[in-house]
């Protein structure tokens, strides 16, 4: 009799185990969908399909000035409180004021023109990335959709989403 | 079957109070998710509103700089149109946050980018001998309040590939007067990432400190320079400005980031003795060479590796404060008035880590002189070093620096043994004014130790 309420809790606590496993799976996205990558984008024109973290850094630092082409590159970037900032500042390992500091000091320098066209929305981001044959940008994947004149550059081989994938 | 339930062990219930437990809270998310959804929905089309909104106003910004433009009749670049369009006021949208980026194109007029800097410092001394004044301090005094360096920078871009920049001082000097100098002007063209050359007066590229904070305070960690990156007119023992030509640009090379400068050019030096003596040494400098290479390996953001080579050939010719012509001076004693040319080499090496809210600069120089004659040789060797890290707004510095000159060096001979820590602290008040405070404690060959206390308010504009 002991032997059998041992091994009908064991059951139980196995049925228990399993349905909540089970529900979890449901309930937890994929990891990339819960890493929430952020895509680089480029005038749809450009030559460029794929860039390295390094350079894509050094293009946000004002170090990386033009493209294999010779295109002068155009930072476009969005405005504080957006989750493209964030990752922007993540990837430069900046604070916001460092980042306001280092841009004034890089044009005062003589080692930038003038500080990134910030943009408070994705609509003027597309709009400025139209403009310049040269545009960079990060915007949320979600907002690239069919129709939209962006052009998704890979990142290190890879494109949002992908595992591998540097940017989130 | 309840009869069976009642007769189970009350611990077998337990587990499938837990899975039921959790299946119940997860359904419940699933039904809260499906009712986000919804707003979600509606969120998602407030934000195609906001976008049409947005490409509206673009459209009307555009008809407006096109009635501008032929308004003007002025035959500017895209560039600079463009420029213009975001430095114009209807170009932030209504739905901008308060602080939305406008700084950035409020410094374009034009097509011409413009920024100023500024500085009003109080600094105390304990020792009240005299001491080289420099940026308005009054040597000797208690402590007095003075203004510094007043700076202000134009750029613009001339064509797709060439640009022009310049940077005008205000310098305060004895009894509140102000010297106006050109520390800049460029004209640059830039090929591309591997060439970049600028033609006109620069701040020479001996080592990391001059290149990164040129003149404005407000750029610098600590309250002041470095003594031995000071620049030349207020004591600094290196020959700081320079007129003559400039390339810079990357070296393909992979992760090694690696970076080149050649500089050539004349940087006809006038320094003033810091020891207070009111002489100044006329370097009457011939034209010079520098080459210097520097490392930002990808491994390591932030970090960077690098060195320098200058050459030039430089007199000792010592002059009096009103520019009547002593001779050279050695060992403190004045001998006839004919200078001897001399060789200098300027060795620097740096390395810099700036990140994740880290600043740590250390730069390491020797200086050779050499009697072109033939004669004694004396090298003089500085560092410094200097350690930040921002917590918030607060930036706490320390650095400690070193300057070893021989006395009997008729170049360097006011400068002898110098050396000691700084302690401060910068505040960020916002994004334009920063509060600085520094306690200095600086030892001298010969002379009683220096303590200092500075107060800065620095600021951009």
């Amino acid at each position: 009799m002991r032997k059998r309420t041992v091994r009908g809790e064991s059951i139980h606590w196995l049925c228990s185990i399993l349905m909540v496993c089970m529900a979890a799976s449901l309930s937890v996205p994929s990891a990339s969908a819960q890493r929430k990558d952020i895509a680089v984008v480029v005038n749809p024109n450009s030559s460029v399909t794929n860039i390295s973290f390094a350079d894509l850094r050094k293009c946000f630092l004002g170090e990386k000035r033009t493209w294999p082409g010779g295109a002068p590159v155009k930072l476009i970037v969005r405005a504080p409180g957006s989750r493209e900032r964030i990752i922007l500042l993540r990837i430069l390992a900046m604070s916001e004021s460092e980042y306001k500091q280092y841009w004034a000091a890089q044009v005062f320098r003589g080692e930038a023109d003038a500080e990134p066209f910030t943009m408070p929305s994705f609509g003027m981001v597309k709009e400025a990335i139209k403009v310049f044959p040269g545009a960079i940008s990060l915007v949320d994947p979600a907002e690239v959709k069919p129709g939209v004149e962006l052009k998704v550059i890979k990142v290190e081989g890879h494109l949002p989403g992908e595992d591998g994938y540097p940017v989130h | 079957m309840w009869g069976r339930l009642g007769r189970m062990d009350r611990s077998a219930l337990l587990p499938l109070v837990v899975a039921f437990l959790v299946l119940a809270s997860l359904a419940s998310g699933q039904s809260a998710d499906s009712e986000n959804q919804k707003d979600i929905s509606s969120l998602q089309q407030q934000i195609k509103d906001l976008q049409q909104h947005d490409r509206e106003l673009q459209e009307r910004i555009k008809a407006l700089e096109a009635k501008q433009k032929q308004a003007d009749q002025k035959d500017q670049t895209e560039v600079r149109q463009t420029n213009q369009e975001t430095a114009s006021p209807p170009a932030q949208p209504p739905a901008a946050p308060a602080d939305a980026e406008v700084s950035p194109d409020l410094h374009i007029f034009r097509g011409i980018q413009w920024r100023g800097f500024a500085e009003v410092d109080y600094k105390v001394l304990n020792q009240h001998t005299a001491e080289l004044g420099t940026y308005g301090f009054v040597p000797g005094s208690s402590g007095n309040f003075y203004i510094g360096d007043f700076d202000l920078f134009l750029a613009s871009r001339l064509t797709g590939r060439s640009s022009v920049l310049a940077e005008i001082d205000f310098e305060e000097q004895d009894a509140q007067a102000f010297k106006v100098d050109l520390r800049r002007m460029l004209f640059k063209y830039e090929l591309n990432d591997h060439l970049k050359l600028s033609f006109g007066r620069n701040q020479t590229y001996i080592g990391y400190y001059n290149w990164a904070f040129r003149s404005a305070s407000w750029l610098q960690t600590t309250a002041d320079r470095p003594l031995v990156m000071e620049y030349s007119s207020n004591g600094g023992i290196l020959p700081t400005q320079a007129v003559g030509i400039l390339a810079t640009g990357s070296i393909p090379s992979g992760k090694f980031g690696l970076n080149y400068v050649a500089e050539y050019g004349s940087a006809d030096t006038i320094r003033p003795d810091i020891n207070g003596d009111g002489l100044l040494n006329d370097e009457n400098n011939g034209n010079y060479v520098n080459l210097g290479f520097f490392l930002t390996p990808d491994r390591i953001p932030g970090l960077r590796i690098g060195g320098s080579i200058y050459h030039d050939q430089i007199s000792d010719l010592v002059l009096t404060a009103n520019g009547a012509t002593i001779g050279t001076q050695a060992g403190g004693t004045n001998v006839p008035p004919e200078s001897e040319r001399w060789n200098q080499t300027i060795v620097n090496g740096h390395v810099v880590y700036i990140a994740h809210g880290i600043e740590f600069l250390n730069e390491g120089f020797l200086i050779r002189h050499a009697p072109i004659g033939g004669g004694e040789i004396f090298n003089t060797s500085a560092f410094y070093s200097q350690f930040s890290r921002a917590f918030g707004a607060i930036r706490p510095f320390i650095r400690y620096q070193y300057v070893n000159a021989s006395l009997e060096n008729p170049i360097y001979d006011d400068v002898g043994l110098r050396y000691g820590p700084s302690f401060g602290a910068r505040y960020d008040a916002n994004d334009y004014i920063a509060l600085k405070v520094q306690l200095d404690r600086l030892a001298r060959r010969g002379l009683p130790d220096l303590s200092g206390l500075h107060f800065q308010l620095s600021g951009t504009f």
